[in-house]
């Protein structure tokens, strides 16, 4: 039975509204998540953790997708335009979208400036893709550390942060409704110790780590699972800092 | 009564004891730590889980709590598995980093090398040529290769050690001067060849449990950050169910 609406990055809010129109009761699959699938061999060995969650998942779940909103634009990135490309040649049903206009852009970003913990920010933000929740209400709080970046595949690096930690940089992009939006994207608290995070062979790694020197933060870049000595050195840095 | 204070390297482990205010150091091999029969106060590194102890502590927070009379300056420790350093200004914090992917080109490398060509490190020959070492491997690789084309073993691992002293130096952004802790303090072949590069200060390998006694006497234990606010909900991505988000303050 298919009853799943798979997507990746921030799909067009046109094309999820239309997919909310035309299916009811299904599922919406975060492919970019690690949910544990079994691998597939069709990237090379060394890329992109995220991108290799995408095949994992489409295949994993291949008999219950219905399409894949794929967004292809700079709002995602180059990898994510070839594995739309193949994933069609594959035979999925793949619909895709580019979300590079700023006419839904928000204001303001009450989650990522919340003090709830750093994880739930980034599973609210995400989830947040689909269901387009108020959290208007939730509460400023003064930051004590910063977090710029993409979710990560290992959420639990996120663990290590205080409550009050605000969110930058793409996942600030999303909840504000601009995923290209470079000046945002750039933006940071200048006054907050910050750890500027890119997924391991993600090009966003150029950005973060010119950002860190800018900035005197902490360049992180994991691929796949946090060791124990990274989540140290995370650790270290907003102790010291 | 006696205190004792850990740091469990991958190979070593260096002891602090402190009795009536007098310290004591000692080093064993971290493999016979579990016949070590005390119980820590605090304890850092890599290599605890045998290991009794009330606290752990962060490598890093140990290192700087350990050289902190330094005011002014980089403190990098380097030891058989990683390389760390924290950049002090004025007394405060201002930089640091830790190399935490890859192990092959610090000490235990060189510990094997000298094994496997059964040299004295003091019989090196020094030399300021350098292998790119960035990946260890490929500095093994190019030791073979030397020595297969007739170059003495003893200077092919001195030229591997001078290229570890250059990633040191770059890895550390390439300050004035380098405070130098852990074993390779004791690698007088190392040491010169960081010289080629910056000034250096040996402050030996009991600074990381000198931080440990520090935190320790001075009450400065703080551990993880502490949580205060208790969220349920959406603790998965991939279902959205409409549940509501609750936010619940906790003591």
């Amino acid at each position: 039975m298919k009853d799943i609406i798979a997507f990746w990055g921030y799909p067009h809010p046109d094309i999820i509204k239309r997919a909310k129109e035309e299916y009811k009761n299904v599922q919406f699959l975060d492919l970019d998540v690690d949910f544990g699938a079994n691998k597939v061999s069709i990237l090379p060995e060394n890329y992109c953790t995220i991108i290799k969650n995408i095949y994992n998942n489409a295949y994993f779940y291949k008999d219950r997708i219905i399409k894949i909103l794929a967004p292809i634009g700079k709002d995602k990135c180059d990898s994510a335009l070839f594995a739309a490309e193949i994933l069609k040649d594959e035979g999925f049903i793949v619909e895709t979208s580019i979300f590079e206009e700023k006419n839904f852009k928000k204001e303001i970003a009450p989650i990522s400036t919340s003090s709830i913990p750093l994880k739930t920010k980034v599973e609210l933000i995400t989830k947040n893709i689909i269901e387009q929740k108020n959290y208007d209400n939730l509460d400023y709080v003064k930051p004590k550390a910063g977090f710029w970046g993409v979710p990560p595949n290992d959420l639990s690096i996120l663990e290590i942060f205080p409550n009050e930690t605000h969110i930058f940089g793409w996942m600030r992009c999303v909840e504000q409704m601009a995923p290209y939006d470079i000046e945002l994207e750039k933006f940071v608290d200048k006054n907050i110790k910050t750890v500027f995070f890119a997924q391991t062979f993600c090009a966003k790694n150029q950005l973060a780590k010119y950002l860190s020197q800018k900035y005197g933060g902490l360049y992180v870049d994991i691929d796949g699972i946090s060791n124990s000595s990274t989540k140290a050195k995370i650790e270290a840095y907003l102790r010291l800092g | 009564m006696e205190k004792y204070f850990l740091d469990a390297g991958t190979t070593w482990s260096k002891i602090l004891t402190v009795k009536d205010g007098k310290k004591a150091y000692s080093i064993i091999r971290t493999k016979d730590l579990s016949n070590y029969d005390v119980e820590f106060e605090i304890s850092t590194g890599h290599t605890l889980s045998k290991v009794k102890t009330k606290k752990t502590e962060n490598e890093v927070i140990a290192l700087s709590f350990g050289a902190k009379e330094i005011k002014n300056g980089v403190i990098l420790d380097l030891g058989s598995r990683d390389a760390k350093w924290v950049k002090f200004e004025n007394g405060k914090f201002k930089d640091m980093d830790w190399n935490t992917n890859c192990a092959s080109s610090t000490g235990a490398t060189v510990e094997m090398l000298l094994k496997f060509y059964e040299i004295n490190s003091d019989d090196l020959i020094p030399t300021n040529e350098k292998y790119n070492v960035t990946c260890g491997i490929f500095g093994l690789e190019k030791i073979m290769d030397d020595i297969s084309n007739g170059i003495d073993s003893k200077i092919a691992i001195s030229k591997f050690i001078t290229g570890i002293a250059n990633n040191a130096y770059n890895f550390t952004k390439k300050p004035d001067k380098i405070y130098l802790s852990g074993g390779f303090c004791e690698n007088s072949r190392f040491t010169d060849a960081l010289k080629f590069y910056t000034k250096v200060e040996l402050l030996g390998r009991f600074v990381l449990v000198d931080g440990l006694y520090n935190i320790y006497s001075e009450n400065l234990f703080k551990g993880r950050f502490d949580k205060k606010i208790k969220v349920t909900g959406p603790d998965y991505l991939h279902d959205p169910s409409g549940e509501e988000l609750i936010i619940e303050e906790i003591d």
